[in-house]
């Protein structure tokens, strides 16, 4: 008899939970780990300020997030999606495919990327050709394509320290590594004349661009696929490596890490978004009309997002490290209007 | 072998007392062997004490937090700008507000207690005080509004780098480089500790509060990924250790030895070898997608470790079953019990500790793991409790290792000690479990 | 009628039913048990089980398959279904019918269900993945992800997916870690059932098994902070085998640690099962202790062991912390122990949780990896099995 109380007891426990699928009273929101910690900070404002629940944020990438937001419609999906690139047209029409049609897009700010040394370390001054010459596969010597043959920064360049490359970069699953290859890696490139080379050596303007992003492989440039915390772990345990990582993530650790200028500026949320400062990417979350009228509080959750008090250069996100909109007055225009992308 | 057969060998007795060569050689062996065998032990045992020692040295700090006993005046002109206490405007007064009151009233205690620090600016002053003590005293303030207007004695958490400065995490000499703190600011806590304003003192809320954003490292707790993982434990206690032992019964004691169970039997096996993350991808599609649950709940996040860890039950459930000899249950068979009840009755119980092993380390990678919970929602910013059971099994929650996984991400140094603090809860969550497995195991154990 | 009163409604009904079959049929005989052809228990049993446990299973199916049903319709077939049970069981309660023949049969037939969960899973996790994998290879040749050796995700296209490198990656990890783990794994178990006092077991056994418990990410640290530089600056450097500080070996090594209690503890189990009578006759033969183990005990346990082993290399594959941290996520293919080298794990978890375009072959290929790494342990698995069975031995 005790194994049939045992079970009669779990059967009514899993007999009540059976029932209790209730409709959905907080904001569900997925996606990208770089505007993870800026939508955090907001919900958590949201949250003890307004009598709605704190809304659940996951990460989980832009790519999944998306994904997920593009399932469909209806109380178990979820309503806003972060991402760090803007979404792009194939994921439009699979969302539209699902039944998510009418979708908002709105930019938050940027997020710039900085290149930062250990604190102990020697001082960088970085330029686009400079990360070219130092990580590319093939680079141009004495007017010849040849292997990369560099070991040292200070071959690259006789101002650069004499220490050996070994450079931390963003993984191929990070949306920073797109920006690092386009602005960084690929800017060097022109700059320093090879993609000419790369031109005429493959009569190929497609094939010359991705000539000109493939990084060596030889040990010098580390990919990392984890996060920012990896690469300062690295960097740590091999003192002359540098990192690339986000704005905001360095400025919590200044005390561990020397930032290079870049260009001969030196990055900051003023630098960034007076544009001085050039490696930055816009971030974005897109939210589903659908939802503004089912979900309670979402509304009001994306309007508190994009007002001053948060997303303005005064506000909390900007003291975390997030390079504010100077066109934030037309997103929250967007954001009261409704406006949803169009294409 | 009798004198016989080779009569010609001259039989050489040696002595008993001392051994000859050859039983020299295999009692080295014997030894060598023996001497393998604590080797690996101490090796076994040197590894988990590294591992914890590096865990209870950077998480042992979380449990203690420092605090600063201020006086705040809420005043009624901010507060209640209308002055008529009604509880609708009240609420509209942001939590920035009353950031800006206890900011006053910091400098406030400063003057009274007459403390000049050179080079000391408002902003450190201001940053002095986590962000979370506003809220705090927003919710104190809408508990009960008759506060208003009146000077109370708040205990307001420091901010984080104030604190890592009092848990040798942040030194004078990095405080001058940092830009979220500054030297000035620390020699104004110490001089507050000095007056005994300030102190570090043990903190329950580490325990019961919910996760805080990424500028409150402060205030980060693990209640509600606590909860979590308790309420996908239930699930998973509840069903996979009864199906996974029903099937390790069924496959060893009752299947007919075809084709059919060989399937099931190489299936099982390769369920264990496929990474959670893929049932994740199943937890997706099946029960969110197809089911229609809810995200980030814990009975998905339990349903899909119910499944992830069934193989790894079954398979060392079977190795127990199959290790208990044929004659208990030719045995029991003898004396007219039916197959079935020789196998419950007398198989079941003499391979309960085999059994044991296998669901604790089943359990302890359930409860360990974040990247099936990836998929289905739960590596996520909680911040809400989820109710009681059943219902709460429906209502989003995070869980331990998502809350370690999170914190290892956050850019704020002082997570990574709320990390560690979070393993240590873990590891306590899985010493419990280990307990009682043993127990219940010395009360199974037999040997024949 | 929500679906909780449904099911306490039928459950009920079973409880009913367990006491009305039980004395009814002791009434039949007149309460003398031992005219039944079963104890009596086992005529309530039947009953309870007819009625509950389709009711159920129909409450929970429908439930899953369709969410948003009708609760007035469902409640209504799964009660009439219930009724059916009871009245049908109840009909043929009576003191010759073999009701433990019919518990036992329908217990039995619970327990082919569950073991078909495996079954179902595996479909699952086929079925979730074919689509998406279908989707990759529209989108990707299928000779270049089999037989491509680089692999170099980009992000405009123009990616090359080549999936050896992994499985290279996977297998070198994987072997180095069971190289740590079984030797001091089996030692460690060997150790503990035969030669430790069962007080020293009992403390030693929990300890190791907490090296199980510890979450990965403990370890990926150790493996980055403590391991890595370790192994650079002591071995890789003076040897000229490199200067990468994350390794093959870093994660190897450590993993292994992690993979200790996996193989010690379940081996300790199937070798403390192990007859005593089996070393009796060994050691009364005149066999060392250590003989005995080796010749007789271990040969014995095998299948066991060789379970455990599976066990742990199925871990070891499955792992993706250790291995980011430890030994990197650069996909290469090469012998140096001392590289950075990756594997199929971390990359379906990367590339599952990136940036990319979620419909771009550089997301989906996750999806193939997945399901290619599905079919090879499927093959591994049937290899063990063979071996195993070719060469088990059976004793008593």
């Amino acid at each position: 008899m005790k194994s049939a109380k045992l079970a009669v007891s779990a059967l009514a426990m899993i007999a009540a939970s059976a029932t209790v699928a209730t409709a959905r009273d907080q904001i569900q929101v997925a996606g990208s780990s770089t505007v993870l910690p800026y939508a955090t900070i907001v919900a958590e404002a949201f949250g003890e300020n307004t009598d709605f629940p704190t809304p659940v944020v996951e990460s989980g990438g832009s790519s999944a997030g998306l994904k997920k937001f593009c399932e469909g419609v209806g109380e178990n999906t979820i309503d806003i999606a972060n991402s760090s690139r803007p979404i792009k047209s194939s994921e439009v029409e699979a969302c539209k495919a699902a039944g998510v049609s009418d979708i908002m897009e709105v930019r938050i700010g940027y997020d710039g990327i900085v290149f930062a040394s250990d604190i102990a370390g020697n001082d960088f001054q970085f330029t686009a050709s400079d990360w070219f010459n130092a990580l590319s596969a093939q680079v141009v010597k004495d007017g010849q394509l040849v292997a990369n043959p560099y070991t040292k920064w200070s071959e690259i360049r006789a101002d650069l320290p004499d220490q050996d490359i070994l450079a931390f970069v963003p993984g191929t699953k990070h949306g920073t590594r797109e920006v690092f290859e386009e602005k960084v890696i690929h800017a060097g490139c022109k700059e320093s004349g090879a993609e000419e080379a790369f031109k005429t050596a493959l009569a190929d303007e497609k094939a010359a661009a991705k000539a000109c992003a493939t990084l060596r492989t030889d040990g010098k440039s580390v990919d990392i696929d984890g996060d920012y915390t990896e690469t300062l772990a690295r960097i740590q345990s091999a003192k002359n490596g540098i990192g690339v990582f986000g704005l905001s993530f360095y400025e919590n650790n200044t005390d561990k890490l020397k930032v290079g200028t870049f260009g001969g500026v030196v990055p900051s949320t003023e630098t960034i978004a007076k544009g001085e400062y050039p490696v930055s990417r816009p971030l974005f979350f897109y939210v589903k009309k659908a939802h503004l009228t089912e979900i309670q509080g979402l509304k009001e959750f994306v309007e508190f997002f994009v007002s001053d008090e948060l997303a303005g250069p005064e506000g909390p996100l900007a003291a975390y490290g997030l390079v504010s909109d100077p066109e934030l007055a037309a997103t929250q225009g967007a954001v009261a209007n409704e406006t949803t992308l169009t294409n | 072998m009798t004198d016989a057969t080779n009569p010609a060998a001259p039989v050489e007795r040696p002595s008993l007392l001392v051994p000859d060569a050859r039983t020299a050689k295999r009692n080295a062996a014997e030894a060598r062997f023996r001497a393998y065998g604590l080797s690996a032990i101490i090796i076994s045992l040197l590894a988990l004490v590294v591992l914890l020692f590096t865990i209870f040295a950077g998480g042992a700090g979380a449990f203690r937090q420092t605090f600063l006993h201020v006086p705040v005046t809420l005043d009624a002109a901010q507060l209640d700008k209308k002055g008529n206490g009604d509880i609708e405007d009240i609420k509209k007064v942001m939590t920035l507000t009353y950031g800006k009151l206890l900011d006053q009233s910091v400098q406030d205690l400063i003057a009274k207690q007459g403390i000049t620090i050179e080079g000391l600016t408002d902003k450190d002053v201001a940053n002095l005080v986590s962000k979370e003590a506003s809220a705090q005293l927003r919710n104190m303030v809408l508990a009960d509004p008759s506060v208003i207007g009146q000077t109370v004695d708040a205990r307001v958490l420091v901010n984080g780098r104030v604190d890592g400065y009092f848990k040798g995490r942040v030194t004078m000499e990095s405080a001058a480089r940092d830009s979220n703190t500054s030297p000035a600011q620390l020699q104004l806590a110490e001089t507050l500790k000095d007056k005994g304003l300030l102190a570090k003192e043990w903190n329950w809320a580490f325990l019961t509060n919910p996760d805080a954003s990424d500028q409150r490292p402060e205030a980060a707790g693990v209640g509600v990924a606590i909860l979590g993982s308790l309420y996908m434990m239930l699930v998973v206690l509840f069903l996979a250790v009864p199906i996974g032992v029903a099937a390790a019964i069924y496959l060893e004691e009752f299947a007919p030895k075809n084709r059919l169970t060989d399937i099931i039997e190489v299936n099982i096996s390769n369920l264990a070898a496929v990474p959670s993350i893929v049932f994740g991808i199943l937890g997706l599609a099946a029960f969110i997608n197809f089911a229609h649950l809810p995200q980030s709940a814990p009975i998905v996040g339990g349903l899909v470790l119910v499944l992830m860890t069934l193989p790894r039950i079954i398979i060392p459930a079977r190795a127990a079953l199959k290790a208990v000899p044929p004659s208990i249950r030719d045995a029991a068979l003898g004396v007219g019990a039916s197959k079935m009840q020789s196998v419950f009755h007398h198989v079941l119980p003499l391979a309960t500790p085999g059994i044991l092993t296998g669901v604790i380390l089943g359990l302890a990678q359930a409860l360990g793991e974040t990247a099936p919970l990836l998929l289905i929602g739960m590596v996520a910013f909680v911040k809400n409790f989820p109710s009681a059971p059943p219902a709460g099994l429906f209502d989003p929650a995070s869980a331990l290792p998502v809350q370690v996984y999170n914190w290892t991400q956050r850019a704020d140094p002082a997570f990574m000690e709320r990390a560690s603090g979070a393993i240590i809860v873990l590891l306590v969550f899985l010493l419990c479990m280990n307990l009682f497995a043993v127990f219940l195991r010395r009360k199974f154990e037999r040997r024949w | 009628m929500p679906a909780s009163w449904t099911l306490l409604i039928v459950l009920a009904l079973a409880a009913a039913g367990f006491l009305i079959g039980r004395s009814r049929v002791l009434a039949a005989v007149g309460g003398d048990s031992r005219k039944l052809h079963s104890r009596t228990g086992y005529y309530g049993w039947n009953i309870a089980l007819f009625t509950a446990v389709p009711a159920l299973f129909l409450i929970a199916i429908w439930l899953f398959a369709q969410p948003d049903v009708n609760r007035m319709v469902l409640a209504g077939v799964s009660l009439v279904l219930a009724g059916a049970g009871l009245f049908l069981s109840l009909g043929r309660t009576a003191p010759d019918f073999r009701a433990r023949n019919a518990v036992e049969a329908f217990v039995r037939g619970l327990l082919i269900l569950c073991s078909s969960i495996a079954i179902l899973t595996t479909a699952g996790i086929v079925l979730s993945m074919l689509f998406e994998t279908g989707h990759f290879f529209t989108q990707y040749p299928w000779k270049e992800f089999f037989f491509g050796t680089t692999w170099s995700p980009r992000f405009g296209g123009g990616s090359q997916l080549g999936m050896l490198p992994l499985l290279w990656g996977t297998l070198y990890i994987s072997m180095i870690a069971l190289a740590v783990s079984i030797p001091i794994g089996l030692f460690a178990a060997i150790y503990m059932s035969e030669y430790a006092s069962p007080r020293m077991r009992s403390v030693a056994k929990p300890l190791i098994e907490v090296l199980a418990g510890i979450p990965t990410i403990v370890y990926g640290l150790f493996a980055l902070i403590t391991v890595g530089p370790l192994l650079r600056d002591y071995f890789a450097q003076p040897l000229g085998l490199g200067t990468s500080g994350s390794s093959v070996m870093t994660a190897g090594l450590v993993m292994g640690i992690m993979l200790i209690p996996f193989v010690s503890s379940l081996s300790d189990d199937i070798i403390n099962a192990v007859p005593q009578s089996l070393r009796d006759g060994a050691l009364g033969l005149g066999s060392t202790k250590s003989e005995t183990v080796r010749k007789v005990v271990l040969p014995a346990a095998l299948p066991g062991i060789v379970g455990a082993i599976l066990l742990a290399a199925s871990r070891a594959i499955g792992e993706t912390m250790i291995v980011v941290l430890g030994a990197g996520a650069a996909a290469k293919m090469g012998l140096n122990p001392f590289e950075a080298m990756t594997t199929i794990t971390v990359k379906i978890v990367s590339q599952l949780t990136g940036d990319t375009d979620f419909s771009a072959p550089e997301t989906l290929v996750a999806f193939a990896l997945g399901l290619t790494l599905f079919v090879l342990t499927l093959g591994l698995n049937v290899l063990a099995l063979y071996v195993v069975r070719k060469y088990r031995e059976q004793y008593e």
